[in-house]
């Protein structure tokens, strides 16, 4: 809380950074297995030298990585677009206008969110194939959209934004849309960029899904490109570790993006407590 | 401010807009998407159709999708690549799956929507009767395929209710890769056919030295060595209650048992579990002395550029319990079983490319160790292929002896409940957890309970 | 409430923000879950077009079945890492919010846990938790512990060694949540409190702490709900051994479903999650008025 002095920020960034970098152990640890040789895995914790052949192969070889980035991309943008956007809509519905049932039925979307994603992979495979989706992107990113998750996040910070904004507005005869739009969005900047990020991690690394409803090698995502290091009987670590560091920069690319919002938040002067 | 959030809503609105067109005109976008299959497929049938027009024979172009767990540069893309030259008329596409629980599921779903899984291979006896309890692989006992002639007795193993629902097409095998160097050193010759688990451990203790194990285990071979002797045994007494009790079973657990803890000549179980020990690996690079593996070693050891080894790699059989055991059968026999899916709409030609296949068409995968079972091939042919200039890193004498004679041998078919409850007991076991009596009484207390079911 | 005024004017505007997302859910979760919930009354095995309804049998099934209790009891300690991770989370948005240089890297760093794909991180701390040569365990011993705990090799230690991935794993989450959150608190409110005199710990127990209510709220509920249903990261490091002793409920479902396609009897082990979920959150539920400060 407190605004600091070198004195007091000093040592404590010390001490996070210490925190941080054991955080960090398993990702410097894919670099460096990324870069060793077959026969150093596991054996060592840092390369004898260098070895860049592994990171060359993910973008050349038998196994090229572009168009699974690609892939990936398509799906997770889009998906986490629409969940974006649709969520954010019934967040404000739940959080700031009132009809029948709508305590009951934020209940109900609390409990589908239980519901364990394997068992539902049966009758997903025939709805999905009833829909002509089955093997095609919309498999994965139609149900993405619909996030419960991202109604319950956003309708806890809807709920956070004090009520006289919107409620002077409304005298000022603004309609819900116009709150939301004009408002409300605005406001929850930091909320929105922090559910996107969340949310287009979880499609970036979905696994379950891609694997069984995406069938034709040309659909891969980067999850199922990863598979392809497991070969019959011992795994190509060198080669998955290479796609996995390469697979983490898009995501560390968003966080970055996004957090500038999660900083920037609700200028003070806008919002009086 | 205002333009901007304007703007993302109509960014939103276009991709639900999107969406709507996909909802429209499915069959189009499904090809767009898919251009590999959904396009392809469509495109089959649109052909087919206008086939009367065209005539038969020419641009009747039929395209096959292949599932197989071999990577595709370990030899299966080279196989098609083949077959697809010479079969202008029939093309075939690969889909490589991994061979675990999500893996197989997910060829599984592929099966019953009948498109894009023409052919696929099966692994386990277990994923074999789930198909073709699922009715997603075609009986071949009318095919006119003699696959008792071309592969040998050992392919009815794989039979189910009597019949062939697909073809066994490489040799399974299982043996203990020997480190010559460090044998001839201990003043240990290459052993005996015949040998017994306590040789094993006699062998273990002597090869033992700082930094280097006497044995090493891979994974996959842990539980092939004691199910050849319930293979021999019977699952089950001939009272009906399980055989999981049986006293080879106490007598070769207490010897491992022995040798993790007592002559430390193997690694400990918890350890192995837990350093991910790459068994291949530190057995090329002289860390163990013998490597209990399958045939699929080859590939790495035959790759001098990434494993370099300057010693002779000698072999023995898997060792029996006691020299006097009757009937202890020897993992190995037949395996990479190919079917065809009863869904599919070409299975005549899928039949086609699983004879070319079985008789010598996958023979470019013999160098990553599989080699074809039919009497169609000449297994020298194959044997050269594996070890094209590597020969002299190989004892040649018990290569001829192990890796290439013949011993009984066994496909369990014991359902994955049971299996995996039998690991969580000798697991207590070797962990120090449970003793052995209570161990063995526990395997054989769950098997009959899972098997009642 | 004098303020509801404004909101009931007109009914049918909740609707039309709500209903979007609705159908969405109604397509692609609900439909999906009466299918699964009609299975718990079958012996349905995926790929097997032959099945029968069995009534109650799933049921007694689960009740008479050790690996229920066994991986009930796993899940049991395997939620304690929620909290853990929850209160630790807390501590380090809000060090990471204000006190510190190199916040952005700083917040990287401590998110890049959450949105890696499981595999390599579950090699890593295999490694790490290594009993005799890991540096876990190298540390323990160096700092006098004489036989320091056996982890993912042992039965006894590997749920605890799970519930430190787990906190490592899910303190991202919930750190980059609670980030968001302390946006929503003003500078004035802080300030009027520390020109009252009130010490650090006092605004951050007494002030924050209840400001972030609804934050905690939906971490708790979310933290457990996706605790109880992941698998993933368990599955990748030990596949819930050793001899079982890290298989969860939702692993169990995992197995039943996947390897054994058992999905009827999947099914019934799912809603029985489920309804232990459900319960838990409807607790959680009502109990917020008691501390949930919106």
């Amino acid at each position: 809380m407190n605004e600091g002095t070198m004195k007091s920020k000093l040592p404590i960034t010390v001490v996070m950074l210490v925190a941080g970098a054991f955080m960090i152990v398993p990702f410097l640890w894919m670099i460096s297995t990324s870069l060793q040789t077959p026969a150093e895995v596991f054996k060592q914790w840092l390369p004898s030298k260098l070895d860049w052949s592994s990171h060359r192969r993910i973008w050349t070889g038998n196994y090229n990585f572009l168009p699974y980035y690609l892939n990936s991309l398509k799906i997770a943008v889009i998906g986490t677009a629409g969940a974006l956007f649709l969520s954010a809509l019934a967040a404000y519905g739940f959080a700031r206008t009132e009809f029948k049932g709508r305590n009951a039925m934020f209940l109900v979307y609390l409990s589908m969110m239980m519901i364990p994603p394997q068992v539902i992979f049966v009758p997903k495979f025939i709805l999905f194939n009833w829909l002509h989706i089955y093997n095609t992107h919309w498999a994965l990113i139609l149900p993405a959209m619909f996030s419960i998750f991202g109604v319950f996040m956003l309708r806890q910070f809807f709920m956070g934004i004090p009520r006289e904004i919107t409620e002077s507005a409304f005298l000022d005869g603004a309609g819900h849309f116009t709150i939301f739009f004009r408002l409300v969005l605005p406001l929850a900047k930091p909320a929105l960029a922090t559910f996107a990020i969340i949310d287009f991690s979880w499609q970036w690394n979905d696994y379950e899904n891609a694997l069984v409803f995406l069938q034709s090698p040309k659909l891969y995502t980067i999850p199922l490109g990863l598979q392809n290091f497991i070969l019959e009987n011992n795994v190509d670590y060198n080669g998955m570790m290479a796609a996995s560091s390469a697979a983490i920069i898009p995501m560390i690319v968003i966080f970055l993006l996004g957090q500038k919002y999660i900083i920037q938040g609700i200028s003070s002067s806008a919002v009086k407590g | 401010m205002k333009k901007k959030w304007l703007l993302g809503a109509a960014s939103v609105m276009m991709v639900a807009g999107l969406l709507a067109g996909c909802g429209s005109d499915n069959g189009g976008n499904n090809g767009g998407n898919g251009n590999a299959n959904g396009g392809a497929t469509e495109g089959n049938g649109a052909q087919s159709a206008g086939g009367s027009d065209a005539g038969s024979g020419t641009g009747e172009k039929i395209k096959l999708t292949l599932w197989g767990a071999v990577p595709e540069e370990a030899g299966a893309q080279a196989v098609l690549d083949d077959w697809n030259k010479a079969n202008p008329d029939i093309q075939v596409e690969y889909v490589r799956y991994v061979n675990d629980d999500p893996g197989n599921l997910k060829l599984d779903t592929a099966l019953l929507t009948g498109q894009d899984a023409d052919l696929y291979m099966n692994y386990t006896l277990n994923r074999l009767q789930k198909r073709v309890d699922a009715g997603t692989a075609v009986d071949l006992s009318g095919s006119g395929y003699d696959i008792d002639g071309q592969m040998g007795p050992d392919a009815a193993q794989w039979k189910i209710g009597g019949k062939y629902y697909g073809i066994p097409t490489k040799k399974n095998m299982g043996f203990i890769w020997l480190n010559k160097k460090m044998l001839d050193d201990a003043g240990l010759p290459v052993p005996p056919i015949d040998w017994t688990w306590s040789d094993l451990r006699d062998y273990a203790k002597k090869l033992t030295k700082d930094g280097v194990y006497g044995l090493l285990q891979h994974d996959a071979m842990f539980t092939a060595t004691i199910d050849g002797t319930v293979a021999g045994l019977g699952l089950t007494k001939p009272d009906g209650s399980s055989n999981f009790d049986n006293d080879l079973w106490k007598q070769q657990f207490q010897i491992l048992h022995d040798m993790m803890f007592v002559d430390k000549s193997t690694p400990e179980y918890g350890e192995q579990l837990t350093s991910k020990m790459p068994v291949d690996t530190m057995f090329l690079q002289g860390e163990a002395a013998m490597l209990s593996a399958g045939e699929f070693i080859f590939r790495n050891a035959n790759n001098l550029k990434d494993y370099p080894h300057d010693f002779q790699i000698a072999f023995a059989t898997i060792p029996k319990v006691t020299a006097d055991q009757k009937d202890y059968k020897y993992a190995g026999g037949l395996g990479d079983v190919l079917s065809v899916n009863a869904k599919s709409k070409h299975q005549e030609a899928a039949l086609k490319f699983a004879e070319w296949y079985a008789d010598g068409g996958m023979l470019p995968m013999a160098s990553g160790g599989r080699i074809p079972s039919s009497k169609s091939v000449d297994n020298k042919q194959a044997m050269d292929l594996m070890l094209k200039g590597v020969e002299d890193k190989y004892d040649a004498d018990s290569m001829n002896k192990v890796v290439f004679g013949s011993f009984p041998s066994f496909q369990l078919a014991v359902p994955q409940q049971v299996l995996d409850a039998r690991k969580e007991e000798y697991e207590k076991y070797f962990l120090n957890k449970q003793d052995l009596d209570t161990t063995l009484a526990n395997m054989a207390k769950e098997h009959e309970e899972l098997t009642k079911k | 409430m004098k303020r509801r005024g404004w909101v009931q004017r007109q009914g049918w505007v909740g609707y039309a923000f709500v209903l979007p997302n609705m159908l969405g859910i109604l397509i692609f979760l609900i439909l999906p879950a009466l299918f699964s919930f009609g299975l718990m009354f079958t012996d349905y095995q995926f790929s097997n077009p032959r099945w029968s309804f069995t009534g109650l049998d799933n049921l007694r099934r689960l009740f008479g079945d050790d690996n229920f209790y066994d991986s009930l009891k796993h899940t049991g300690i395997f939620l304690l890492s929620v909290p853990a991770a929850l209160v630790l989370a807390f501590l380090v948005a809000l060090v990471l919010n204000r006190s510190v240089y190199l916040k952005g890297l700083l917040r990287g760093m401590f998110f890049l846990p959450y949105i890696s794909s499981g595999v390599a991180v579950a090699f890593v701390w295999m490694l790490l938790f290594q009993p005799s040569h890991g540096p876990i365990n190298e540390a323990l011993r160096w700092l006098g512990v004489v036989s320091p705990p056996g982890w993912f090799a042992d039965s006894g230690s590997a749920m605890y060694a799970i519930d430190v991935v787990q906190v490592w794993f899910m303190l991202g989450y919930n750190m980059i949540i609670y980030l968001a959150a302390l946006q929503e608190v003003s500078a004035e409110q802080l300030e009027a409190a520390r020109i009252d005199g009130a010490s650090t710990r006092t605004i951050t127990w007494r002030i924050l702490w209840p400001l972030v209510s609804p934050t905690t709220f939906l971490l708790l509920i979310t933290g457990l709900i996706m605790t109880m249903k992941s698998f993933a990261l368990i599955q990748a490091i030990t596949q819930g051994g050793p001899s079982g002793s890290t298989t969860i409920l939702s692993l169990f479902v995992y197995k039943t479903a996947f390897s054994y396609y058992e999905m009827g009897y999947a099914s019934t082990i799912s809603w029985f999650l489920f309804a232990c979920i459900f319960a838990i959150t409807l607790i959680q539920w009502i109990g917020q008025k008691r501390w949930v400060h919106y």
